[in-house]
């Protein structure tokens, strides 16, 4: 399969002015293929979160390019870049922050629903299959709030999934789980990476996730080392 | 798709914390019924009052008042410099008072589209006597029919008819006031002298009792025939003619169409009782200062709590924002909230404050004539209160919802 190029920054630079004018990225350039599964570490304030979401869209106070699939979002709207975040990247976060008035399954529904290509039937047809697929069978209309840790990180995972994202990223995705849970995420981030050409880019402090991994960006001081 | 979505989800926020709602709707709720209750309650005071006024007062009145005369032929004809001119006891001419034309003015005024009724009055101020008493009043010789659709003075009388006065020549009505002050009842004879020194006898056809005092204690009502016999004027005179047309609050310019007609002084109601007029603007200011401030506080509490409700949201509008709802997306989630809230309010404020009056006007009020306390409806005080209650929930939840719009995801879920 030749891989084409999924991600790419060009010299990233990034301040933060609170409480002073600090460097956190000092020009960090790199590039992702598609279905690479890729995992940045570091020591805390190295820059591997902030880097991340420089990479996710929502951070767009940088210099420097970004571009994912050939376009560039530098200099994009929130508007532009919310849209853009919808159809093309899905997230899975430390603390799987699913929306508690919700059943898994709305959970797991709602980013298709605003994306609105599918007819909401189809939806949902999707989100039990991908439900069904990390084991969450049964859990379907359980409020969130009401599921374990690890099955709502698993919920959190099928939301990420369900626009087909080009990329996923995860900011210490099993950081919260046990080992047994930790590795099935890790075995189905593999899948998706090999399986549909997905690109999975994830924070990480866990040397054994990291290792799973196709490459390893460690991060110092704002430099990849 | 996405707009449902939207709505979705603002249903979801709105009935997992249904208390919050509750409370929020019911802030509308109330200043919605508030306001329709306070300006009904005024509306009813104001109408009860021109109600009142308007049994004793037409909305136009045409009158021939007997002007102070500055004709002065000796100064005018002498003004050259140092001529001395002294005129002692000087004398003022009594010129005409009323006017001598009556049935001309009131054929012209008839012809106005806007007209209502229009009826002659000859009036005079007499002593009334009876054996030793002598009370002074006022006489009306009225035109038994007109008067009636002015005043509906037929509905006073509490002894005897209002057409007796028709059918007796020299019949008279009495004040029920007067008549007691006079000792006198019906059939009995009263002796009225004018200023001239006209006597005459008058039997007492009926008593009336109006709702205003001195007109119960001064007032008598004679037929205009023989009113006019007692002052000594002709067959078609007559002191004021009385109009009343449609629209009341609209005098200024009905006389200002016929005043090119008529020779004599026009005078509005408003003119003739301003007090009138500034009692019920200050009235219906209160009403609405009141209802504005009630949602206006009403407006502080739907805003706290939309505040609340997205600041325990927080984290979850950053997850909608990174998974892909717009700022935009998020506004429309808020703003769903507040409309909901604010038309939910309103429907409710509607009924409670339709419930309200009507509960008000079995409350007894037994003073000048009414029985409860006075209530009116307007719809247009309906349609004012759902659009006040609407506007404020909006804007309340407008700044919330672009507060909520604007948070930044990132530095929600990094914490």
């Amino acid at each position: 399969m030749e891989k084409t190029t999924s991600l790419e920054i060009r010299n990233l630079i990034k301040y933060f002015h609170e409480p002073e004018t600090f460097q956190v990225l000092k020009g960090v350039s790199f590039t992702a293929k598609k279905g690479e599964f890729l995992s940045i570490v570091g020591k805390s304030g190295s820059g591997k979160s902030t880097l991340l979401y420089v990479l996710s869209t929502m951070d767009t106070d940088y210099e420097g390019t970004l571009q994912i699939n050939g376009d560039v979002l530098t200099g994009k709207t929130q508007n532009q870049l919310a849209a853009f975040r919808n159809k093309h990247i899905g997230f899975v976060f430390q603390f799987h922050y699913l929306l508690p008035e919700f059943s898994a399954l709305q959970n797991v529904m709602l980013p298709a629903l605003k994306l609105g290509k599918l007819s909401t039937e189809e939806i949902e047809h999707k989100a039990y299959e991908s439900l069904r697929l990390l084991d969450l069978e049964g859990q379907e209309l359980k409020n969130a709030n009401r599921l374990s840790g690890g099955q709502q990180q698993r919920v959190a995972i099928a939301r990420a999934l369900i626009n087909n994202p080009s990329v996923i990223m995860g900011d210490e995705p099993t950081g919260n789980l046990d080992s047994k849970n930790s590795r099935a995420v890790q075995e189905i981030f593999k899948q998706l990476a090999q399986e549909h050409g997905q690109t999975i880019i994830c924070v990480t402090h866990d040397p054994d996730f990291a290792n799973n991994t196709d490459r390893i960006i460690e991060m110092q001081d704002g430099l990849i080392v | 798709m996405a707009k449902s979505t939207n709505i979705q989800i603002a249903r979801a926020y709105l009935t997992s914390k249904i208390w919050q709602t509750f409370v929020a709707v019911l802030g509308v709720t109330f200043g919605v019924s508030m306001y329709i209750f306070m300006n009904s309650f005024m509306n009813g005071v104001n109408k009860t009052q021109d109600d009142l006024a308007f049994s004793a007062l037409s909305h136009i009145r045409i009158y021939n008042q007997d002007n102070m005369n500055v004709y002065n032929p000796i100064e005018s004809q002498f003004n050259q410099s140092k001529t001395i001119i002294n005129i002692l006891n000087r004398k003022n001419i009594q010129y005409t008072t009323g006017l001598n034309n009556s049935s001309s003015i009131v054929s012209s005024v008839k012809k106005q589209t806007e007209v209502i009724a229009v009826a002659c009055q000859v009036n005079s101020s007499v002593f009334f006597r009876s054996g030793s008493k002598k009370v002074n009043g006022i006489i009306s010789g009225v035109e038994l029919e007109p008067e009636d659709e002015l005043f509906k003075t037929s509905s006073t009388i509490i002894q005897g008819a209002w057409n007796n006065l028709q059918t007796h020549k020299t019949g008279i009505i009495l004040g029920k006031l007067l008549a007691e002050k006079l000792g006198l009842q019906i059939n009995n004879s009263v002796n009225v002298l004018t200023s001239d020194g006209v006597s005459k006898n008058y039997m007492v056809v009926g008593i009336f009792e109006s709702n205003l005092k001195t007109m119960d204690e001064t007032k008598a009502y004679l037929n205009i025939t023989a009113a006019r016999q007692l002052v000594g004027e002709n067959s078609d005179y007559a002191s004021d003619i009385l109009v009343n047309i449609k629209d009341r609050d609209n005098t200024a310019s009905f006389i200002q169409k016929i005043t090119s007609m008529i020779p004599y002084q026009i005078e509005s109601w408003q003119e003739a009782n301003e007090q009138l007029v500034a009692g019920s603007e200050l009235r219906n200011i209160i009403a609405i200062a009141v209802s504005l401030t009630i949602l206006l506080v009403a407006g502080f509490g739907i805003y706290n709590i939309m505040n609340m409700t997205i600041n325990e949201k927080i984290k979850e509008i950053a997850i909608l924002k990174a998974t892909g709802f717009s700022g935009n997306d998020i506004m429309t989630i808020f703003l769903t909230q507040a409309t909901v809230i604010g038309l939910l309010g309103a429907i409710v404020g509607v009924i409670m404050g339709y419930g309200m009056s009507l509960l008000i006007t079995l409350v007894p009020f037994t003073i000048a004539g009414l029985e409860t306390l006075p209530i009116f409806f307007r719809a247009q005080d309906f349609l004012l209160a759902v659009v006040f209650g609407i506007l404020t929930t909006l804007i309340a939840g407008y700044l919330p919802s672009r507060k909520a719009s604007k948070i930044d995801p990132v530095i929600i879920i990094r914490g």
